[in-house]
Parts: structure tokens; sequence; C-alpha cells
């Protein structure tokens, strides 16, 4: 088996090809909607890409909802603007951690891609650099291109024939790392992309937060196919997704076997339209779809009988992928033999009709697809092509969330690229390199935190979507601890009683501000912050809501009202007092009341 | 190609040519792949490679060695349609919408063959047509000399008996050649329709699709006059057949970059839902024979009046036989009606133009409303230099191209006044409507 990723990190600057920003915000309305189709565009030797084929049959309408931080270039309205250097110095700081090395220049190509993802039709992605490394336990991983691409769309609805998708992401720019597939295991996988997530989070242009880098592992078993697997999103399940997609190869291959013993293949396309089977049917699917105008199409699959209802993953049988490949028309799935009929409310009778219709023999199995004619016809083609595939097919599978994935499109043939004509190469010259700051490397970047932090408070930190924060803050004189303590644990609680900042570094930067100068306690960091949400300054809360410290003869004068007493003044005065200082002070005390008596 | 000299040499020697697969050592290692042509920008001492992945990367070179010879397949000369009567006919002039892209090399050439053109847009089946090249040039690059020829061929379609005109045009002079052709060919018996693209043709967003087909779809109906198809918003949805006299490009991308200026536009069209929507009068195919009145004067100017022009650049417009002035407001130009010290004004060199037979004509700056130069002193004092164009709605391009066609008409001075005021292709309008 082999074992490949690919990720893609999104960037913190603007957008790759306009001034646009990339604060996206999932709550935004849209301000306009456009309507556009897409039609493949024929190369000169007439080959169209395997997945855009699949993609076209579909006959499918884009709607695209139109952010405020959108312009012309994301609505395939304007030609884009020059390749942002911003992204590009990130891409090159990247390339440089991970030990690649930077082309003398990038040219920015079209990827076609025509599933409506990108208004254009195709993405721009260049190579930024090449022969990269990383350092594993396990040895090291090859990185052979680091390249840096356009964000897609954010699909809202993928209904048919129209699919709505929402531009606010469109152009955003990522970081595509692509290893070889030399990973050794699941749990190596993990190791993989962990370490390169890592060392991404390390650089300051990158975006942090849900959503923001994305994993796309490729498996290849042997007497199987390359698959990938995409959108996985909690690295510990990429060894369950490794795992289960080796034994549904290894099923898939145990099945192509039975269906050569049976001489199933390959499948006669002879679909029969059998609506007249259901003309009174009580079966609630069929009967909704009769209603609207559909027709009940069935095609028989000789000797496949007990096949389609084999499992191949956790509650997915070859039924199910055949089902899936029917969905690339746009209908909702299928109905085969192995499945129980009564769960659709089909009758014996209805079932006796669909059989002799279809001259059904003993070991023969069926599939119903219920749409429009003309829709079902091209669903029932998409199933019988699955069916004729006497081999695994290469997919691109989505990863679901119980570690079982489901098949997207056809895994894309080699890529169809061309070049960008409208933004001009990029020269990568020795002065611009140079002007590429080297960023710290992970290894030195963990020990200096080990240093000032514990080993537990420092692996938090490192992995943080606050890692600059907290070097920034350290940088301008805040105690190491405390800031990752708020940063981890106050910002965190008081989040999730509702407290939000929509500064975070300005608020902390004054509060830290504040505290070094003595003017309040530890312990009401928490309700100064709470005070500072609506955007106060420290100041003025520690005021308002009287948090200033206690100190001196003051502090003198409650410890005597007290009565000398720790836990009093504690309990009466706990925001408001140092209980170091409370304790020296009543140490001081008992020592003169001591001196005295004696 | 625009490589280096020393790369060029270096090439020569090793026998390379574009397309060829070479290997070439760089500072990061040694790569393998095709050798692409050099894009005109950028450093030409660095290769531009086409890895197996299908990236191009630029690698400048240590060594360069073939590997092997391209397998590149030459394309063979392909034929145009023959003409079959009841066909509609497209003729192809270049342009975005008529250029095709070579994979390999990511080069765009403004031509297509009526073979390419069905295999692109295999929709334009249901339709009978035929097609043919007439030039490959961008919009830019054409003038008078292809409006005749232009005007030529669909007098042909026309005579042999063609049911409609579609042409392919580049967009950023369509409205100069549409508004040639609309005085040049009167009385149309069938529609002659202009087509154009604004999202390039190798992109599957491009407009082309939509709008070529709503031009064939406009073409096959019952008026006879000259259109532009085009989108009518950013929606893939329907297009807008605008006027040949009244229309402009608006925009330098958008799709819906052509607007009907001063007027409605003709028709809202979509091939899918068979709608073909009148928005203000039109003529219909005309039963009168075809009035062919082809010949033009290329010598004709368009100046853009501005603060500071100096009189002497004026005086220096005597090199035309007719000038078009896009003047200000509602046809102003410094004509210093107040006699104030500080300012220059050209009327004394306007007057000289007209006196010695040069014909001026005004149009404005704002595109949208109508000369009135009665309003105004410096107006008043360029209607009483003798200056053409009071009352008029027209566009700039379109007063242009109508002075290129009466000054192919007639020298006399009296008749070409006479001529541009006259209403022939719906270039002037008598009201300027309220509603939209």
């Amino acid at each position: 088996m082999k074992i490949g990723i690919e990720i893609h990190q999104r960037l913190a600057t603007n957008k790759l090809f306009c001034g646009c920003s990339c604060e996206i915000s999932e709550d935004a309305k849209h301000c306009a909607v456009m309507e556009r189709r897409l039609h493949p565009v024929l190369s000169e030797l007439g080959e169209a890409d395997r997945a855009s084929k699949a993609e076209s049959s579909k006959e499918r309408v884009f709607e695209y909802q139109v952010f405020r931080n959108n312009c012309l270039v994301e609505m395939d309205e304007e030609p884009p603007g020059p390749l942002n250097s911003d992204a590009l110095k990130v891409a090159l700081q990247a390339a440089l951690q991970l030990n690649a090395t930077p082309v003398n220049e990038v040219q920015v190509m079209r990827k076609t891609v025509i599933d409506g993802s990108n208004t254009s039709g195709f993405q721009r992605t260049s190579i930024v650099a090449m022969n990269g490394h990383v350092d594993t336990s396990k040895g090291a991983i090859k990185i052979p291109l680091i390249a840096i691409e356009e964000e897609s769309a954010g699909i809202v609805s993928a209904g048919d024939p129209k699919a709505t998708y929402r531009l606010d992401r469109l152009g955003i720019p990522l970081i595509e790392i692509s290893t070889t597939p030399d990973i050794k295991d699941g749990a190596h996988l993990t190791e993989v992309a962990q370490k390169i997530g890592m060392i991404l989070r390390t650089l300051p242009g990158v975006a942090r937060g849900l959503g923001t880098i994305r994993q796309d592992v490729n498996i290849s078993t042997e007497g199987g196919a390359r698959v990938e697997i995409k959108g996985a999103q909690d690295l510990k399940m990429l060894p369950k997704y490794v795992e289960t997609e080796e034994k549904r190869q290894l099923e898939l291959v145990k099945l192509l076997a039975e269906l050569r013993s049976r001489k199933a293949l390959p499948v006669k396309r002879h679909e029969i339209d059998v609506t007249k089977a259901f003309h009174d049917t009580k079966a609630a699917l069929i009967a909704a779809g009769l209603k609207a105008g559909a027709i009940v199409l069935a095609q028989k699959l000789p000797a496949h009988k007990g096949l389609l209802g084999k499992e191949l993953q956790h509650g997915k049988r070859y039924g199910t992928e055949l089902s899936d490949y029917a969905k690339l028309a746009g209908v909702k799935g299928m109905i085969h033999s192995d499945e129980g009929m009564e769960k659709y409310g089909i009758t014996k009778d209805e079932l006796a009709k669909v059989g002799r219709e279809l001259a059904m023999g003993e070991n023969d199995a069926f599939v119903l697809i219920v749409a429009p004619k003309a829709q079902a016809e091209r669903a029932m083609g998409h199933v019988i092509d699955r069916a004729n595939m006497d081999y695994v097919p290469q997919e691109t599978r989505r990863a679901n969330p119980d570690g079982t994935s489901s098949f997207m499109r056809p895994l894309p043939g080699r890529a169809r690229l061309y070049p960008e004509t409208d933004v001009p190469p990029i020269t990568l010259t020795k002065e611009m390199l140079d002007s590429v700051e080297r960023t710290e490397s992970l290894e030195h970047k963990k020990e200096k935190l080990e240093k000032m932090l514990n080993k537990e408070m420092a692996g938090r930190i490192l992995k943080s979507r606050h890692l600059h924060l907290f070097e920034k803050l350290v940088a301008s004189g805040a105690e190491p601890m405390l800031v990752a303590t708020t940063l981890e644990e106050t910002v965190v609680s008081l989040r999730r009683e509702g407290v939000e900042f929509p500064d975070l570094e300005k608020t902390l930067s004054d509060i830290f501000q504040e505290f070094g100068k003595g003017t309040f306690v530890k312990a009401a960091m928490p309700e100064v912050l709470k005070g500072m949400a609506k955007g106060a300054r420290a100041e003025a809360v520690l005021k308002v809501y009287r948090l200033q410290r206690i100190t001196g003869k003051e502090l003198e004068r409650i410890a005597e009202e007290c009565g000398h007493d720790m836990k009093a003044i504690m309990q009466k005065f706990r925001l408001q007092v140092d209980p170091q200082e409370v304790s020296i002070l009543l140490a001081l005390k008992k020592k003169a009341k001591e001196t005295r008596q004696n | 190609m625009v490589y280096s000299a020393a790369l060029q040499e270096e090439f020569r020697k090793k026998g390379i040519k574009e397309g060829d697969r070479i290997r070439v050592a760089g500072e990061g290692g040694a790569f393998e792949g095709l050798m692409m042509p050099r894009p005109h920008h950028g450093d030409a001492g660095i290769i531009v490679l086409k890895l197996d992945n299908g990236y191009n990367i630029g690698i400048r070179p240590l060594s360069v060695a073939l590997v092997s010879k391209s397998q590149k397949v030459t394309r063979g000369t392909e034929q145009d349609d023959d003409r079959k009567k009841g066909d509609i006919a497209i003729l192809g002039c270049g342009g975005t919408i008529a250029s095709r892209i070579e994979y390999e090399t990511g080069a765009v050439y403004p031509s297509i063959s009526p073979q390419e053109l069905r295999a692109t847009f295999p929709a334009l089946e249901r339709w009978p047509m035929h097609a043919r090249q007439l030039f490959a040039l961008f919009s830019e690059d054409l003038n008078v000399h292809h409006w005749r020829l232009l005007a030529d061929e669909i007098e042909k379609e026309i005579k042999g008996g063609s049911d409609g005109v579609v042409v392919m045009h580049g967009t950023d002079t369509m409205a100069y050649t549409s508004a040639a052709i609309s005085f040049m060919l009167q009385n149309l018996p069938i529609p002659v329709v202009f087509v154009g693209a604004q999202r390039s043709s190798d992109r599957p967003s491009s407009d082309n699709e939509i709008n070529l087909l709503n031009s064939v779809f406009a073409a096959t109906h019952d008026f006879g006059e000259v259109g532009v198809c085009m989108h009518a918003d950013t929606n893939d949805d329907y297009c807008h057949i605008h006027r040949g006299t009244r229309v402009r490009k608006m925009h330098t991308s958008r799709r819906d970059a052509f607007k009907s200026i001063n007027s409605q536009p003709l028709f809202a069209v979509d091939y899918r839902s068979k709608r073909f929507d009148p928005l203000s009068e039109y003529k219909k195919r005309s039963k009168e024979p075809l009035l062919a009145r082809k010949n033009l004067n290329p010598n004709v100017g368009l100046v853009y009046t501005h603060p500071n022009i100096k009189p002497e650049f004026i005086a220096k417009l005597d090199i035309y036989d007719g000038v078009v002035l896009m003047a200000t407001g509602l046809g102003q130009v410094p004509t210093n009606s107040m006699n104030d010290k500080t300012v220059h004004g050209i009327l004394p060199q306007i007057k000289g133009l007209i006196s010695s037979g040069i014909p001026v004509v005004i149009s404005s700056q704002t595109i949208y409303g109508r000369v009135c130069m009665r309003v105004y002193s410096n107006g008043r004092l360029l209607m009483d230099a003798g200056a053409i164009g009071d009352g008029a709605d027209w566009t700039p391009e379109t007063a242009y191209a109508k002075l290129c066609w009466v000054l192919g008409q007639t020298k006399d001075m009296k008749k070409v006044g006479e001529m541009m005021m006259t209403d022939y292709a719906g270039e002037i309008s008598v009201r300027s409507e309220a509603c939209p």
C-alpha cells in the first residue's frame, strides 16, 4: 500500500489575484446573486478531462452569492491582478522550512475545474519550490512540490440542476504541499500531517482557525487503485481512513473475482421503463416521484445477485457505490434488488411485475432509478459504466466523519493545465529571495517555548492559533506563563460564557501593559478582561469596577480591619490584593507582635 | 519565441525546438519536460519547462540537453463551408470570440475554422449554417478597408440567399463596424447580427457560447437591421440585441459591457426558452431592394477636446477630409466667447477647417444625451462657424462612421451637412424618451 498526503493551508494575506480581504465570516449576508453556466473547453486533441466530462454531463446552472469582500475578479468580470507578493513570500518561507528549492521563475497556470467551484472554470496555481522534505520519526518524507493556488468558492447547496456557491472565500491564497507516497502507515500519516501543519503554523502569514487547513490523503493498494480521500478534518482519524480504504479495495478485488467467475461482466445496457408496474404504488418514494413526472427505469444486472448487498465499508455496500455514481446525474440515489423492498413499501406483486419485465433469472439482480426520463437515463448510464469497471476505479472520495468515504467524482486525469496568460510570470531574483526572512524552525521554536513555559503549556502554545500573539506579548515584556494561561484558559472560558473580543490583540496588549504597572492583581485578570470586552481601556475598567490593587498603607488598614486573618482578607478582597504581599505583611505583623511580647 | 540570444544559439546547436522534450539542469537540480515558448514578460534567460504533471516552471539553465523530438502533429488546412440557400452565414473577423488556445503552449490565435467552430459549440447543430473566416485580426487593428470587405461579403450572402448573417468580431471596435455596415447596407432583407465575447474563449466560463448561440437564433427572426448581440447582464441568462448605430462598449471587461445609448435595445433573446422579445420599434426584413452604398472615405479624424487643447493642434487637423469633435457637455469647445485674456480658444482654427472644405461634426463626451449647441454662447459660436450636429443624439463612434460614409458619397459641404443630419439607420432620434 502506498500513502501520500496533500495539505492545503490558507493564508491570512489579501487574496491571491486581487486586493480583496481574506477575512470571511460564516454569518455574513451576500449582497448580490448571479447565475452562470460552464462549458467544457475542448483541447486541440479533442480530449476533455475525464472529471470534466462527468461534471458537464449534468448540464448544471451555478448560482453565486456575491459578498462585500468580492470584486469583479472573483466574479470573473475582470482580469486578475498580479500574483500577491505577500502570499508568495509566505509560500517561500514555507518552502525554506520544508527544505525545498525555489524555482527561478513562477509561472501561473490554469487548472480546469468545471464543477462550478471557480467562476472562471479553472483554478490558478503555480509551483513555487521543488524537491523538499520533512524529517519524521520514520525517516525523511519527500515533498516534490510546493505550490500556491486560489481557494475555491464554498458550496452552499449542491442541487440539480442548480448548485449554489458563495464567493467570499474564492481567491484566498492556499499553499499546497504534497508528499511522495512513501508514508509508512496510518500512524505515520498522522505524524507527517501534524509535523507539516505545525511548521505551517509557525509562519506569520498563515490563517488560523477552523477550516483553514485541509488534508487530502492519497492511498493506493496492490491490485487496487489510487484513490484520493478529501476533506479529512481530524488528524487522529487519518489512520482510520487508511484502514477503511485498504479494506474497501480488498473487498472490491474479491468481489471482482467473484463477478469474473460468475461471468457477470460486461453488463449490456438495456434499461426498461417499468413505470406501469407502479401505477398504483404505495411506495412513498416512487409515488412522490411519479406524481412529479418521473419514470421508473429498471436495468438487469445479470448474475449479480447478492453482490450488490456485499458490505465494502461499515454500512456501505457495493450497491452504495453504484448509487453514488447515479448521483452524478443529480438523482438522489437508486434502489437495488439486494435491499429489503419492504423498507420502500414495494409489494411482492410490483416486484414480480418488474421481474417479468426484465426477464430476471435466478442469479440476477436489478436496479431502479426514479427520476424524469432524461435524467434517469443519464443516471442509469453512470450506473452501468460503474458496473462494467472490471477493476478498482481511481476516484476522488469524500471523507465521512465515521471513517468511511463516499465517491465524489472520478480522479482527475493528468491535470489539464495551461498557462494563465493574464498574469505575467514572476522571476525569483536573488534580492527577492534574500528579502524573504528565514523564519525560526519548528524545533528551535519548541526549544525556546519549553524554556519559558512548562513542557505541557509549551506544546499547547506551539499548536495554538494564538502562537504569534503570544510571541508578540512576551516580546513586549509580559510574563510568559501569565500570557499563556490568559490566552489558552482565561480567554477560552470567557468565550464560553459568551464574552467576545473583537480585537483580542489590542485588548491584551493594553491589559498586560496595565498589569506591568502593578495596578491590579492576577486574580482580577478575568474580571478586568470581561469589563474590557465592550471596548473599554483597562485603566477605566479598574476604576469603574473598583479592581485597583490595594497595597501599602491601605493594605495594612484592611488587614487591621480583618483582624490580621489571611482567610478573612482574601475572602473580602481576593480581586484586589496580592496574596504574597498579604502573607509577607501578616508575617511581619506576627513577628512584630512576637518581638513586642518578648 | 523571445529567448535570449545565448539561449537561442544553444537551442540551435543542440537542435532543440519548441515542444521538444529536454533536460535542464539548474541550481535546484535537473528537470525534464517539454520546452515551452518564452512569454513576452520576464527574464529571457530563463527556460519555461512543462513538467509531466502539467505545471510550467521557469529554470535558469546551467546546461540543456535534448531528450527527444516533439511528436506534434501539424494541423491540416481546413476548408471553408459551401454556402447553402436558407442557411445562417457565420462570418469570422477575429476577436476573442473566434480565438482558440493552443493548450500545449498557451498561445492564443484569433482564428477559428468552421470545423473548430462546430467542435467548440456543438449546440450550433440546431440551425442550418455555413461559416467562413474573412480575416483573423484583433478589432483594434481593423479599419475602413475591413469594413468594406465585410460589407461586400454580407452583400454576397444576401444575394446568395442566406437567411441571416452573424458576424464574429472583436468587441473593442465592434460599434464602429456595426455603425458603418448600417450605413453601407440599407433596406436589409435579412438580419445582420454582430457578436463578440468579453471573457476569453479558452475559459469554461466564457460568454462566447451564449452570445454566439443567441446571435444565430436572433438571425433566424424577422428583422431587417444591423444588430449587436451581447450579454444583457452578468448572468448567463439572456442577451440583448442592440441597434448597430446605437450601441457602445461601456466597460473594459464585464460581460454586459455593451449598452444601447439614448435608446432601448431592440430585443431580449434567449435561444433556450425561444424568447425573442422586442424592446423597442424595429424594422422588419425589407421587401424593398437592398440599398448598397459602400463607398467610404477613410480620411476622417475623431478628436477629444479637453482643457489646454492647443489651437495649433486643431489647425493641423487639415490632414483629414472631415473631423468629428467630442466636445464637452451640450456641445461646447473653448471658443473664448467672454474675450478673456487667459483663454486660448480654438474657434478660428475650426472656422479655418470648415472654410477650407473640411466638415466638422460635433458629438458629446457625456456619451448620453443630445447635442444642443444653441444653449451656451460657446456652442452658438461653434454652430455659427458651420459645425454640424446640433440636435443629434448620436454616439461619437456612430458620428465618426457616418462621416466616413457620407464623405464616401459626396464632397459637397452643404450635402454633407444635410446627409449627416438625416436619420438613415436609427442613429438620430427625434425625441429623447422619458420612460425606460
